[in-house]
C-alpha cells in the first residue's frame, strides 16, 4: 500500500478534499432547513471511506452517476442493475455486457490505447472507477473530472490477486451498499479456490498457456495474465519454471519446449476467442489439442486440458475467477 | 594472388578461388542448416524424439531455408530494377503492401484457407511495388538516398492505413503479433506453402541476364533490344510473390534482402548471375544463424527472428560499410 507513488495519493486527496466539503456543505444546508432531522437517525451518512490503490478516498454512497473503465467492475455493476453513463465500449468485447455496451445512452470512452476521455467529461460522472487497463490515464482523469471522485481498485501488482479480487468486490459492496451481495460473490470465490485446492493432488506439473493469431505463449506461474495467478492459490507445481518478461500477453514458446516439459495439465486463455481475430482465427483447441507435436504430452493424451471461457480476457472479475476454479475443481477431481 | 607472374594463372587461380570460395560458402551454410536441425528444446534421443524432428525441426529449418533464399534474392532483383542499393521488400514498402492485404484478406473474407490469403498478399505487394516504381520514374532527383526514402515514406503511409484499420476493427494486438518474424509456429503442415517461392528463386535464377540489362536502366536495355517493361513486370511480380508468401507465414524479415545482396557485392563486385548463389547461401545462412541464435538465448523460450534480424543485420552491415570505406 506504502509503494504507491504519493504524488498520485496526493491528487487522489485533492480530488476528494472539495467534494467532500461539497457534501458537507450541502449536509448541513440541509440540516439547517430542518434541525429536526439531524438528530434523528434516518440520516445515515453520505459518503464512504474506502482504501483504493492510491490511499484514502471519500466515496459518495450509492452514487448515481458511475464511470466504469476496469474491466474487473462491469460483471459485479450490471448484476447489481448498477446504471452507467460512460464506459470503454472498445474492450468490452460484445454481447457480455449489453446493458452496457448495446446502450446508445451509454458513452463510449474507446479502448485504454485510443480513449476518448472527452465522453467521461460529457457524462458529468459523481464517480469513476478507473484503473487497469486505463491506469495511465488516472492523472489525467483526475484532472479533467473535478467534480467527480476518481477511484482505483483493480488487483495491485505484487499482491496476491485473490485477496485483490476479494478486496475489490467488497469496497464496490460498500460503495453501492450491497455488502450482503458482496459477501455471497466472496463465499462463492473462495468455496470454488476451496474445492479446486482440495481436489489437486500436488504433485502433478500444470503449465499456464495463452494463445493468439495462431501462436502459443507461455503465461508464467504467479505473474502471467489471468492463469498465472491460479497457481500460488492453489499451491500448483509448475511444469516450465520461469520468469516472464512480458507478463499480459506471454512469452513466445514453441511446441518442443511444451513437449519437452511434459506437463499433465495444461490451462489455456484463448486470447482471440472473445471476439476478436475471428477472421485467421485458430482456436486452442485446434493449436493445442490437435497439435501433431503435441500428441505424447501427458496433458494432450489424457485429455487434461482445461480452456478457459474465451471472454476471460475481458472479464477476468472474480466472477470469471469462480467459474474458473469450479471448472479446474471438476477437471481435477475427474482425473 | 600477387605472387603469380604467369599471365593465364591469375585468371585460373581466381576462377579456381570463386569456386573454391563458393563451395567453403556452402558448407557453411550446410553447418548452418545441419546445426539448426539440432537445435531445439526437446532431446531428440528422448522418446518420441524422431517424430519432433519431422514434425518441427526438418520444416522450420526447410522454411529457414526457402524464405532466407527467397527475401535476400528478391531484394536483389529489386536493387537491379530500381538501380540502387538501399532496396528491398521492406524498405519499398513491398512487406507493408503485403500486411495490408494479409489484414484485409482476414477481415473481408474471415472463412478462406492461406492460399488465397497468399494470393491477396501477393497481389498487394505487387500494386504496391507498381506504385513505388511508378512514382519513382517522376521523382527528378534520384540520388542514392532519396529511392530508399520514397519507399519507406510509401510504406509508412501504407502501414499507417494497415494500423488505422486494425485499430478500428479490434485487430491491433494480432498486427504485431502476425508480422512478427518468427519461426516459432513453423511446424508440419504449416510452412509447405513456402515452397512456392522455391520456385520464384529458379525463376531468377533463368532471368538472370535479362534483369542484370534491365539493371542498366531502360535506355540502355531498350538499346540492347530487351523488353524492359516486361522484364520490369516479371521482376516485380516475383518480389512481390516472394514477400506475400513470405509474410503471411513468417512475418516480415527485416533487412534480410538489404545486407545480403550488398555484402555480397562489396565482397564480389557487380555480377548479378555470379552472385546469385552467393545470395542464396547467403541469405538461408543469416537467417539460419540469427534463427538458431534466437532459440538458445532464451531456452525454452523463443526470441522472433525478425528482432535479431534488425540488430544483427543493421549492425553488421554499418561495419562493413565503414571498413570498406576506410579501406577506400
Amino acid at each position: 500500500m506504502f509503494s504507491r507513488p504519493p504524488a498520485r495519493r496526493l491528487a487522489a486527496v485533492l480530488t476528494a478534499a472539495p467534494l467532500a466539503l461539497v457534501l458537507a456543505a450541502c449536509g448541513a444546508g440541509a440540516d439547517a432547513a430542518e434541525p429536526a432531522a439531524s438528530a434523528s437517525p434516518t440520516t445515515a451518512a453520505t459518503t464512504v471511506t474506502i482504501e483504493d490503490n492510491h490511499g484514502t478516498v471519500e466515496v459518495p454512497l450509492d452514487p448515481q452517476r458511475v464511470v466504469a473503465l476496469d474491466n474487473h467492475v462491469f460483471e459485479t455493476l450490471s448484476a447489481w442493475d448498477v446504471p452507467l453513463v460512460a464506459a470503454p465500449k472498445g474492450v468490452m468485447g460484445s454481447g457480455i455486457w449489453p446493458a452496457y455496451t448495446e446502450n446508445e445512452d451509454v458513452l463510449d470512452v474507446g479502448t485504454h490505447r485510443e480513449p476518448n476521455l472527452e465522453s467521461i467529461i460529457a457524462a458529468e460522472p459523481d464517480l469513476i472507477i478507473g484503473g487497469y487497463r486505463f491506469g495511465d490515464h488516472y492523472d489525467d482523469i483526475v484532472a479533467q473530472n473535478p467534480d467527480a471522485t476518481v477511484i482505483e481498485i483493480a488487483p495491485r501488482d505484487g499482491e496476491d490477486v485473490a485477496d485483490e479480487l476479494v478486496r475489490q468486490v467488497e469496497i464496490l459492496g460498500q460503495v453501492f451498499q450491497r455488502e450482503d451481495d458482496a459477501a455471497q460473490l466472496v463465499e462463492a470465490f473462495e468455496t470454488a479456490v476451496a474445492d479446486a485446492a482440495a481436489a489437486y493432488d500436488g504433485t502433478s506439473t500444470v503449465v499456464g498457456l495463452i494463445t493468439s493469431g495462431g501462436e502459443i505463449s507461455y503465461s508464467a506461474p504467479v505473474t502471467g495474465r489471468s492463469i498465472g495467478p491460479v497457481f500460488p492459490t492453489l499451491g500448483l507445481v509448475p511444469a516450465i519454471e520461469q520468469a516472464a518478461e512480458d507478463t499480459s500477453h506471454g512469452d513466445d514458446i514453441g511446441v518442443e519446449a511444451i513437449a519437452a516439459a511434459n506437463p499433465d495439465w495444461i490451462i489455456v486463455l484463448d486470447r482471440d476467442g472473445a471476439g476478436v481475430g475471428e477472421g485467421d482465427y485458430r482456436p486452442a483447441t485446434e493449436l493445442i489439442g490437435a497439435s501433431p507435436a503435441l500428441t505424447s504430452v501427458t496433458a494432450v493424451a489424457q485429455d487434461q486440458v482445461i480452456y478457459l471461457d474465451p471472454n476471460f480476457y475481458l472479464t477476468e472479475d472474480i466472477q470469471a475467477y469462480t467459474a474458473l476454479y469450479e471448472q479446474i475443481a471438476q477437471a481435477f477431481a475427474a482425473a | 594472388m600477387t605472387t603469380l607472374t604467369t599471365a593465364p594463372a591469375p585468371t585460373a587461380a581466381r576462377t579456381w578461388q570463386r569456386s573454391g570460395g563458393l563451395l567453403a560458402a556452402a558448407l557453411l551454410t550446410l553447418a548452418l542448416v545441419v546445426t539448426s536441425l539440432f537445435v531445439g528444446v526437446y532431446d531428440l534421443g528422448a522418446q518420441g524424439g524422431d517424430a519432433m524432428f519431422w514434425i518441427t525441426r526438418v520444416p522450420r529449418t526447410l522454411a529457414l531455408v526457402l524464405a532466407g533464399s527467397a527475401m535476400a534474392v528478391s531484394g536483389l532483383v529489386l536493387q537491379q530494377l530500381t538501380q540502387n542499393r538501399f532496396v528491398e521488400a521492406t524498405t519499398a514498402g513491398t512487406s507493408e503492401w503485403a500486411a495490408l492485404g494479409l489484414l484485409l484478406s482476414v477481415i473481408l473474407l474471415p472463412t478462406v484457407g492461406l492460399a488465397t490469403r497468399m494470393v491477396v498478399a501477393s497481389a498487394a505487394a505487387f500494386v504496391g511495388t507498381m506504385v513505388f516504381l511508378v512514382v519513382l520514374r517522376r521523382v527528378q532527383v534520384r540520388t542514392t538516398l532519396v529511392v530508399p526514402v520514397v519507399g519507406l515514406m510509401l510504406g509508412a503511409v501504407v502501414s499507417a492505413l494497415t494500423t488505422l484499420i486494425a485499430v478500428r476493427t479490434n485487430y491491433l494486438q494480432l498486427l504485431g503479433t502476425w508480422f512478427m518474424g518468427s519461426f516459432t509456429t513453423v511446424v508440419r503442415g504449416q510452412y509447405e506453402v513456402l515452397w512456392v517461392v522455391a520456385a520464384v528463386c529458379v525463376a531468377i535464377f533463368v532471368l538472370a541476364d535479362r534483369l542484370t540489362v534491365a539493371g542498366l536502366g531502360r535506355d540502355v536495355a531498350t538499346n540492347l533490344g530487351l523488353s524492359y517493361d516486361r522484364v520490369l513486370l516479371v521482376g516485380t511480380a516475383m518480389v512481390a510473390v516472394a514477400s506475400g508468401v513470405t509474410t503471411v507465414v513468417v512475418g516480415f524479415l527485416p533487412f534480410l534482402g538489404l545486407v545480403v545482396p550488398n555484402v555480397v557485392s562489396l565482397l564480389r563486385g557487380d555480377d548479378l548471375r555470379s552472385n546469385l548463389p552467393w545470395v542464396c547461401l547467403g541469405g538461408v545462412a543469416l537467417v539460419t544463424a540469427c534463427d538458431i541464435l534466437g532459440r538458445v538465448v532464451r531456452m525454452p523460450f523463443e526470441i522472433p527472428v525478425g528482432m535479431i534480424l534488425g540488430v544483427v543485420g543493421a549492425a553488421g552491415f554499418l561495419l562493413l560499410v565503414l571498413r570498406v570505406r576506410r579501406r577506400g
